[in-house]
């Protein structure tokens, strides 16, 4: 295995040397803590969340799709960090497109059942992996549902009848205010996105955020009434997963969301407990449309970080990238 | 429970199961059409009026060839329409024996209507769908009846959920029925209470009086092999007369009018002297068949209003004379299902058993209303406004009891083009509001949307391109834009062909029909909607 530590400032200790905190150390990193938070109440920096130095912000790991998966959870500490026995889980990963594994329209099965498999192992209770998918619903969660039948039947569904769905107050929506969420979706214990990267002709990016849009009833509303991407951070303010997998194991760079469009192959899973810098994560490492787009450029992404949902200011937070051998 | 009534409630069951089964997707070893089959009315019609003979029409010849040597055990027995009837009239009439008899012409009218079918479907008009019994008993319990008990089970459902999710039962937390609306169905409803309506004056009246099903059967069960006979044993104190269900014992209760017989045995039971039993052999008498030259005027009649039926159905703006036909009314929302043959031998086709429609799994195929004409009415088209045209799903050509619509290889489906959408510019959020949406390419499984950058608006506007455009509704289910959506189907261009392949065809005049994944990927150098010289940014992303 080989680390890469990027984006460390001088002043924090790596993951070898928090056994040997020296008096000097102490200092260092006080005097550093202390210069960066003047540093936030000027309004310089934004602050990075204080302790637990040794896990990271975003998990980056490129290898085969479910040894990746694994490895960007346990980067992040583990899934029983997310989840705790007899914890009621959803997984939302993107299957509405009953696409081939190699269109990239669709989370690969592989990472999906290496995620289900993790709370599994963390104990979760019960797991759900919910979509509501575009087209018939049987067809477009087959692959997913194979991968998962070893951890039971009818973990995945395909909910197309609205008697599953409950209305929800969007307390922080600017204008979205209520919308009908998937039941189970609201009585969870853990949210889990697994979105598979890919471009969106009108959204920019479908990543974690705008996969969401999957666990609602009504969607056409968010384009026709709503701004689309005023309306994409509302919705993450009622849903906001307490863990992304983006499967960045094949990347759709063009003519998003349905293809066929250009498909890269970076083997890449990236995993955050922060919705808005997963997919600030995926939207710099990537090209979309052959360039290299910042995560500003993604409208929601924007709103999000403004709105303080999360961050996308990758260059202030901890990013751990890993190579499987 | 006596033998008839067994066999009826046990034919009447079987066929609502098979009914049922068929609305739950559930395919069982016995054709869920079996009894359209066995409708001799339906098979005569669809065969005369499209001028062919398929396979299914054995099943209903065997009927009439059975019925020379048992008589209308059809009606008695088996039909399932009958029992209905039967169960109705049980509900509102007064018993058969204190039931004023109907007057004796009456049960001629069958023969009249009849002729007037015939007639009818020899000028290319089938009247299948009005008159024929088992599709209008299939017709009102998939379409009129099933659609209400459904939402009843999943309101069941919704009441068991807290159990099911106490108890971890996903299979039943997470069951989704289907739940299917249609159209039309106070249309659908009226014609059965017409057929029901007989029961006002006698039970069975339908059966006896007007079914060109009986009519035929019993113009081949005039002298069955094993028919009531009657003995010397006979006190003429008519009792079998009262209570005889169709009529068919005469002033001397020793003949009978077998024609009119329907062999449920009710005067051999309530005979108190055991004088009438049903066999073969010589005992007993037949009352004359009064024959069909009192009635000569009559049929003539019926004849000449099928006549005058068909061809001022036939004449009419609203008729869709085949392919050739220039100057007619085309309905713009009469989107037919893909693999419909051409409008005109559709129609010859069609009796409008609900089939399809039951089956749709996206519930788009609706039973259409009278923007047709009469022989158009309960067609299934395609809505895309309540569901998709699915282009892997073959279903409706693979249950179609007639082949109005053929039965499509998997190969050959996806060519079958039922019509074009195009963009409403004037509703369309991209186009009139200059917001992003496209929602419409998203859907599409063709990828026969593009995206194309104008003049003047800051998002990319959808372009249908006509020869990747099949027709199947997803971009028009899908429009966010309310009422009528911003990207409509029409049923232009539609292909509809009696026979050959799709497939050829539409490589011939130039479509190009494939579903998405197994289009060509891009070119590396392709961007699709985005100009890197011209546009700051792609699709979707801004400053």
């Amino acid at each position: 295995m080989k680390i890469q530590d990027r984006h460390y400032p001088p002043s924090a200790p790596g993951p070898d040397e928090v056994e040997r905190l020296s008096r000097r150390v102490f200092l260092k990193r006080n005097t550093g803590l202390a210069l960066w938070t003047a540093a936030l109440c000027c309004g310089i920096k934004l602050p990075r969340p204080a302790g637990a130095a040794e896990i990271p912000d975003i998990a980056v790991v490129r290898g085969e799709r479910g040894a990746a998966t694994r490895a960007a959870v346990d980067l992040l500490g583990g899934m029983q960090r997310f989840v705790q026995p007899g914890h009621k889980v959803i997984v939302k990963p993107n299957m509405s497109f009953a696409g081939r594994p190699e269109d990239a329209t669709d989370t690969h099965p592989d990472v999906v059942r290496e995620i289900v498999t993790m709370c599994k192992e963390a104990g979760a209770r019960r797991i759900r992996v919910l979509d509501h998918p575009l087209r018939r619903g049987e067809r477009c969660i087959e692959g997913i549902r194979e991968a998962c039948e070893v951890h039971g039947e009818n973990i995945v569904q395909a909910v197309s009848n609205k008697r599953f769905y409950q209305t929800a107050k969007i307390d922080q929506g600017r204008q979205m205010k209520s919308t009908d969420v998937i039941w189970e979706v609201l009585e969870a214990d853990v949210l889990i996105a697994a979105p598979v990267a890919k471009s969106h002709s009108s959204a920019g990016v479908s990543l974690s955020m705008k996969g969401m849009m999957g666990l609602i009833w009504n969607r056409g509303i968010m384009h026709s009434r709503y701004d689309l991407h005023e309306s994409i951070v509302d919705l993450a303010s009622l849903l906001k997963p307490d863990l992304v997998v983006v499967d960045a194991s094949r990347v759709l760079s063009t003519n998003g969301p349905g293809g066929p469009g250009r498909v890269l192959r970076p083997d890449t899973i990236i995993a955050s407990p922060d919705m808005v810098a997963a997919d600030a994560q995926a939207v710099a490492m990537f090209e979309w449309y052959g360039r290299k787009l910042s995560p500003r450029n993604v409208k929601h992404i924007r709103i999000a970080h403004d709105r303080g949902l999360g961050r996308m200011d990758l260059d202030n937070l901890r990013v751990k990238q890993i190579q499987l051998g | 429970m006596t033998l008839q009534r067994t066999v009826q409630i046990a034919c009447l069951t079987l066929f609502l199961g098979l009914l049922t089964s068929a609305a739950f997707r559930f395919v069982g070893w016995l054709p869920h059409d079996l009894f359209l089959r066995l409708d001799p009315a339906a098979a005569l019609l669809t065969g005369i009026s499209a001028r062919i003979w398929l396979g299914s029409f054995a099943a209903a010849l065997a009927v009439l060839a059975v019925t020379i040597f048992l008589g209308r055990f059809f009606c008695g027995y088996l039909c399932p329409l009958g029992t209905f009837i039967e169960g109705v009239d049980a509900c509102i009439c007064r018993p058969v024996a204190v039931q004023s008899p109907i007057p004796a012409n009456w049960p001629r009218w069958k023969y009249g209507v009849l002729v007037f079918v015939v007639v009818a479907a020899l000028m290319g008009l089938s009247l299948a769908f009005l008159f024929a019994p088992i599709p209008a008993m299939s017709r009102f319990f998939a379409l009129v009846v099933l659609p209400l008990l459904q939402p009843a089970l999943d309101l069941l459902l919704q009441l068991a959920a807290p159990l099911a999710d106490k108890f971890d039962l996903t299979g039943l937390l997470y069951l989704q029925l289907p739940l299917p609306r249609f159209d039309n169905q106070w249309l659908m409803l009226i014609l059965m209470l017409l057929i029901l309506a007989g029961g006002r004056w006698h039970s069975r009246l339908w059966c006896r009086c007007l079914c060109p099903a009986g009519a035929l059967m019993a113009l081949c069960a005039r002298r069955p092999l094993i028919r009531r006979r009657v003995t010397e044993a006979c006190v003429e104190c008519k009792l079998c007369a009262l209570h005889c269900p169709a009529g068919a014992i005469g002033a001397d209760p020793r003949s009978t009018s077998h024609a009119e017989c329907i062999v449920c045995q009710t005067c051999r039971r309530v005979c108190p002297t055991q004088a009438v039993g049903f066999s073969t052999g010589h005992a007993g008498e037949t009352a004359g068949h009064p024959g069909f030259a009192r009635y000569r005027r009559m049929l003539l009649l019926s004849g000449a209003c099928g006549l005058g039926t068909a061809a001022l159905t036939l004449s009419g703006a609203r008729h869709l004379m085949g392919d050739t036909g220039t100057r007619r009314i085309t309905p713009p929302e009469l989107i037919r299902p893909p693999g419909a043959r051409p409008e005109d031998s559709f129609l010859r086709r069609c009796y409008r058993c609900g089939a399809c429609l039951q089956a749709c799994p996206t519930n788009t195929l609706q039973p259409f209303g009278l923007a047709t004409g009469l022989p158009g009415w309960l067609t299934p088209a395609i809505t895309p406004q309540l569901g998709p045209c699915d282009p892997t799903c073959m279903i409706c050509g693979q249950i179609c009891p007639t082949q109005a619509i053929r039965e499509l290889s998997p190969g050959e489906r996806i060519w079958a083009k039922v019509g074009t959408a195009q963009v409403l510019r004037h509703k369309c959020l991209a186009w009139e509001f200059d917001r992003k949406c496209l929602v419409c390419d998203e859907v599409c499984p063709y990828d026969a949307i593009e995206l194309k950058r104008v003049p003047e608006r800051k998002a990319a506007v959808p372009f249908v391109d006509e020869k990747r455009c099949s027709g199947c509704g997803f971009c028009e289910h899908h429009c966010p834009v309310e009422a009528v959506p911003a990207i409509v189907v029409e049923p232009m261009e539609a292909l509809r062909l009696e026979s050959g392949s799709l497939r050829t065809k539409a490589r011939a005049i130039g479509l190009d029909l494939q579903i998405r994944r197994s289009r060509p990927r891009p070119a590396a150098s392709d961007q699709g909607p985005y100009d890197a010289q011209n546009d700051a940014l792609p699709p979707g992303f801004s400053e």
